[in-house]
């Protein structure tokens, strides 16, 4: 699982990535997993952006995580962060 | 009852498809992706494992796999949807009417032009006649794997390079082929049409349109996808483009467990069974019955035959009334029957997985003690 030290103390990044669809959610959250990110699917927080939909919580370095799935053209439309 | 009318609908269906069915309509009673609670969630995720079924079967990715009705659906999405903006458009001579009748009506309308392609035993012939048909303005190729009047085999792969090298989407019709040959979109396939309750063991009600996303489908039906539900415009992503509504969650989980038995089966299994059982009924046919195969074509499991000048209808509700299901008449195919020059129709022999040789072996007793009727 991918995590930062902050402070000496272990602290994970979560972003939330706004998918475009539920199909690519689950294909970027099994991708993420097979990388050894922690994350899940729920769906969205706010209805923003569209309307209604779906989101991967991520657990891990966002940038790192976004570039995996551009690299495997998932694609999404927000990436923001969640809070850690 | 012995049922030799596979090519229609596969019947009897494996124990683990029935399985699947109960248990989809007991645990996913929620709308997939439409709600975040724990039963719509548990509906989403089935449906997406189905979507990877089909997709690691069929080679392709699990966002380009669309669950449909049925392969006629399937067929008319895909069709009517690349040739939206018009062209010019081949379909070979042994397509079923869900193939034809979208191009036709599309034609009448000056929509698009349309041409037919023979296809003839020969692969070498069917080859050509594609390859002389084809125009600057030609924009896809519509062609069966595999009749379903006789069971010919075309030869796709050849004509799916015909048109990777001219830049033509080659929509495939794969009713009668999947689930007994080892079709994949690697085979030079851009959009693979079937059905999912034929060969692949899935219930009624179901289809697959397969893409390898090259050439855009524009969606023919509009409305709820789950997706940007704020918007007038149809999402452009697939799945959700060409999938409005709710999705038959028990036909694509039935459509899982048929792939899956497929798989454990083997395709080579299967069709060495099913060849099988159609090369012994064919040599326990008398002379007198006119079969409609030639020693030049390759087929599958499917054997379409006349009993001397007995009208099809009539023979197959003769061998009804002894028991055995087999479909006569036309089968959905005026091109095909036009090829064949058969006026009355013929009676199709279907067997599946599940037929025995020595059923086989009977009703050809039946057809050969057939008087006139």
């Amino acid at each position: 699982m991918h995590s930062c030290l902050r402070n000496e103390v272990m602290i994970m990044d979560v972003c939330i990535a706004e998918m475009t669809s539920y199909t690519y959610a689950v294909k970027g959250e099994r991708l993420l997993r097979s990388r050894g990110y922690k994350c899940k699917v729920t769906r969205k927080d706010k209805n923003s952006g569209g309307g209604c939909g779906y989101q991967l919580n991520i657990y891990g370095h966002c940038r790192e995580a976004a570039a995996l799935l551009e690299r495997y053209a998932i694609p999404y439309r927000t990436l923001s962060d969640g809070g850690a | 009852m012995i049922n030799f009318d596979n090519a229609a609908t596969t019947f009897p269906k494996p124990l683990s498809v029935r399985r699947a069915v109960s248990e989809a309509v007991k645990r996913y009673g929620g709308n997939a992706g439409r709600g975040g609670h724990r039963l719509a969630m548990a509906a989403s995720e089935a449906l997406y494992s189905a979507r990877e079924t089909a997709a690691e079967f069929f080679g392709a990715e699990p966002e380009n796999v669309v669950f449909t009705m049925n392969c006629t659906y399937a067929l008319n999405m895909a069709i009517q949807g690349v040739m939206s903006g018009g062209g010019h458009l081949i379909i070979s001579g042994l397509e079923h009417n869900s193939s034809a009748r979208p191009a036709a009506a599309m034609a009448m309308k000056k929509r698009i032009s349309l041409s037919i392609a023979e296809v003839y035993p020969e692969d070498e012939r069917t080859i050509e006649s594609f390859r002389s048909l084809m125009r600057e303005d030609t924009k896809a190729v519509v062609c069966t794997l595999a009749s379903n009047v006789t069971g010919q085999i075309t030869p796709y792969r050849e004509i799916g390079e015909l048109c990777r090298e001219r830049g033509i989407c080659f929509i495939a019709d794969g009713a009668q082929a999947c689930g007994v040959l080892d079709v994949k979109l690697s085979d030079g396939i851009n959009i693979l049409c079937t059905a999912g309750h034929k060969r692949l063991y899935g219930i009624t009600g179901t289809g697959l349109l397969i893409t390898d996303g090259r050439y855009p489908i524009s969606p023919i039906i509009q409305g709820g996808t789950g997706s940007a539900s704020l918007s007038l415009i149809q999402p452009d992503i697939l799945p959700d483009s060409l999938e409005s509504g709710t999705p038959n969650i028990t036909g694509a989980m039935s459509v899982k467990a048929g792939i899956d038995f497929v798989r454990s089966r083997g395709l080579r299994k299967i069709y060495s069974h099913e060849s099988r059982i159609c090369s012994r009924f064919m040599a326990e046919l008398d002379d007198d019955i006119t079969v409609y195969r030639h020693p030049c074509g390759e087929y599958v499991p499917i054997v379409s035959f006349n009993v001397r000048d007995i009208p099809s209808e009539r023979a197959a509700a003769y061998l009804a009334e002894k028991g055995y299901c087999l479909r006569a008449g036309f089968h959905c195919a005026a091109l095909a029957h036009a090829s064949l020059g058969t006026k009355n129709g013929t009676v199709r022999f279907a067997p599946s997985v599940f037929s025995k040789e020595e059923d086989a072996v009977r009703l050809a007793e039946e057809i050969r003690s057939m008087k006139k009727i």
